[in-house]
């Protein structure tokens, strides 16, 4: 566990120094540039709930990402999903007004089913013809992008609006906010608890879990695996749906061109550098959020662009991943070596 | 005829890039690589195509500068997945995200743009005249006045099967693939294979994104490969890696896209817009079927 921790540290340091070499080749002060950005990001209680706040999507999708990639189904699609649950979500906003306690959740699900109708597009076509899901779901996240860009252009667009956007959703569908802190968070917490407790602490999970390490064997031992195939992902759809629908809810208020943008790759990314762990991807979203939210702060101050915390993330997802696996071969030599030692002597 | 031939030409372009870079991703399809970071090498490429084109004024520089970006991301592509032995997957997901960030970066840093740079410094490459063939009324149009690129890719896919077939190299790329501990106990590394594989790849990919900055457009935009990258990686798994099959499919994908254009007149830009990804759904579609059918038989 303490090796697990000290080898994560250990890559993002290494992340950013290299992120620090290039700033001083490009004459910028990296202490400061870094400082400014944890500044930004976490230098008071309400800045961290607002950066919390802004992590959600984040999380959410990386969440989608590692349950998928821990159970096998290489699900990629979550920035359609993404797009898809936001747009189902607004469409309910649009149409239909009931009393918060009721709307809240009626739009939260509507978001969820979005996303589950999309990603349920490539299990269908896993199931029945057989095709790879890992590029059917590329391939339906350009195919989500164009789609919603059009139902916001035509069906859903705003009167007089200069911009692709739909209306502004009911009132009652907004998530409430407590000063910078967005009731999201607690939507979020509650998802990832579930997660949770289903990957280990539930049979299902345990199929899951088993089927993503070694299909054949999960098969051989009863799992029923087209279904399970089925099931997680309809739930990562669900799960990236959720992450469009609450930024909706939470954010503009409406669907705006451009609204999964931001968060295209990053679930991916999260999952990949969290290794599918639920409680790793919650940490390593909120990490990413910190360095997102503070980007902005580090870019208005010490006027490096705020691009480059792209190329951070990538790189720390490169070195983190590169790092565990080649301390692992690491340790397990000298564990090996010392285990030669006591047994000759 | 006018339609017929511009739709012609329309394939012609459109297929090239997917076709460059599906043709590198043949080689380290063979080598037994799985390599998806085709969309990062060709955006990498358009990036310094562009960079290069613009302080020198002069396309060639741009190629080659194409070709060295491409070949930047080839090597850490190969110092991640094959020195570190990390996952390729997971290696190659990783260099697309770089690529992403590195070319908004520096597009932000030294042109001080966000979305598009485009500039007329920047020397597009030259389109091409053959003689006597274009004076052939309905053949000469479709087949002269292409960019030079096009007919470079002509020649990368008779090469590319050349050497994938008929040469040694070739015989241990696929010995690389098929069976590498076999090639490594018969006294040939295999990584060292794999390693050139990946950096052909990154050449082929490199020419693909000059052709995307400097001769289908002649400007660079944020993620400008829109998927290309995926599209190729599909064409490679359709065909199993053959190179005249590659050509065959980008071929019909540059036709879907041309199609796309021409049914702007009658539907909405971002349903046309579809038509490739649609096209590359029922391709597998088509493909996976085909492939039942061998089995139930």
């Amino acid at each position: 566990m303490k090796r697990k921790v000290l080898i994560n540290v250990v890559g993002i340091l290494l992340a950013f120094l290299l992120g620090a070499l290039v700033m001083i080749l490009q004459g910028y002060n990296p202490l400061e540039t870094y400082f400014r950005l944890f500044e930004y990001s976490l230098g008071s209680p309400s800045k961290i709930s607002y950066t919390l706040t802004k992590s959600v999507p984040l999380i959410l999708t990386g969440l989608s990402a590692s349950v998928a990639f821990a159970s096998g189904p290489i699900n990629l699609g979550q920035p359609g999903q993404f797009l898809m649950g936001a747009l189902l979500a607004t469409i309910g906003g649009l149409y239909i007004d009931m009393p918060p306690v009721l709307m809240i959740p009626f739009l939260l699900v509507l978001a969820m089913v979005g996303g589950a109708l999309w990603s349920g597009v490539a299990a269908l076509c896993k199931h029945f013809f057989n095709m790879s899901e890992f590029i059917t779901t590329l391939m339906l996240n350009m195919i989500a992008d164009f789609f919603t860009f059009w139902a916001i252009s035509y069906p859903f667009f705003e009167e007089n609006a200069n911009y692709p956007q739909t209306p502004l959703i009911a009132k009652n569908g907004w998530m409430p906010d407590w000063g910078n802190f967005g009731s999201s968070v607690l939507v979020m917490l509650i998802a990832v608890a579930i997660i949770w407790f289903i990957m280990n602490r539930t049979t299902a999970g345990y199929e899951w879990r088993i089927s993503g390490q070694n299909s054949l064997f999960s098969r051989l031992g009863g799992v029923n695996v087209n279904k399970n195939y089925i099931l997680v992902m309809l739930l990562t759809g669900a799960l990236a749906g959720l992450a469009g629908g609450l930024v909706v809810m939470s954010g503009p208020h409406r669907f705006i061109k451009g609204l999964g943008a931001n968060y295209a790759w990053d679930g991916v990314m999260i999952a990949m550098v969290a290794n599918s762990g639920v409680i790793l991807t919650l940490l390593f979203g909120f990490f990413f959020g910190i360095l997102q939210t503070g980007s902005l702060g580090m870019e208005l101050i010490t006027a490096v662009p705020r691009e480059l915390i792209q190329v951070l993330q990538a790189v720390i997802v490169l070195i983190v991943v590169a790092g565990r696996g080649y301390f692992e071969t690491l340790f397990a030599a000298m564990e090996a070596k010392r285990k030669m030692k006591e047994r000759t002597t | 005829m006018n339609i017929f031939t511009g739709l012609i030409k329309g394939m012609i372009s459109a297929a090239t890039p997917i076709l460059l870079a599906a043709l590198g991703g043949s080689l380290t399809y063979y080598a037994g690589i799985f390599n998806i970071a085709m969309e990062g090498m060709m955006l990498s490429g358009a990036f310094f195509a562009m960079l290069g084109s613009y302080y020198f004024h002069s396309w060639p520089i741009g190629i080659l500068f194409a070709i060295l970006g491409a070949i930047l991301m080839a090597l850490i592509f190969i110092l991640f997945a094959v020195v570190l032995k990390m996952d390729e997957f997971i290696t190659g997901i990783g260099l697309n995200l770089f690529a992403v960030g590195l070319t908004t970066y520096m597009l932000r840093q030294i042109f001080s743009v966000k979305g598009a740079f485009s500039d007329p410094g920047i020397v597009s490459i030259p389109k091409v005249d053959i003689p006597l063939i274009k004076d052939i009324p309905v053949l000469g149009e479709i087949l002269s006045g292409h960019n030079l690129i096009v007919y470079l890719t002509l020649l990368a896919t008779i090469l590319v099967s050349y050497i994938v077939f008929k040469t040694r190299f070739g015989l241990r790329l696929r010995a690389a693939g098929y069976n590498r501990t076999c090639l490594d106990t018969s006294g040939v590394s295999a990584n060292k294979i794999r390693i050139w594989s990946l950096i052909l790849c990154g050449v082929l990919c490199g020419l693909a994104g000059a052709y995307l900055s400097l001769g289908y457009v002649t400007l660079f935009s944020e993620g400008m490969s829109a998927g290309r990258g995926w599209i190729s990686l599909a064409a490679v798994i359709l065909v199993s890696g053959n190179p005249t099959g590659i050509a065959l499919i980008s071929l019909l994908f540059g036709f879907t896209d041309g199609l796309g254009l021409f049914l702007q007149q009658s539907l909405p830009s971002q349903f046309t817009s579809m038509v490739p990804y649609l096209a590359t759904l029922i391709a597998l579609f088509v493909y996976s079927m085909r492939l039942k059918k061998k089995l139930t038989v």
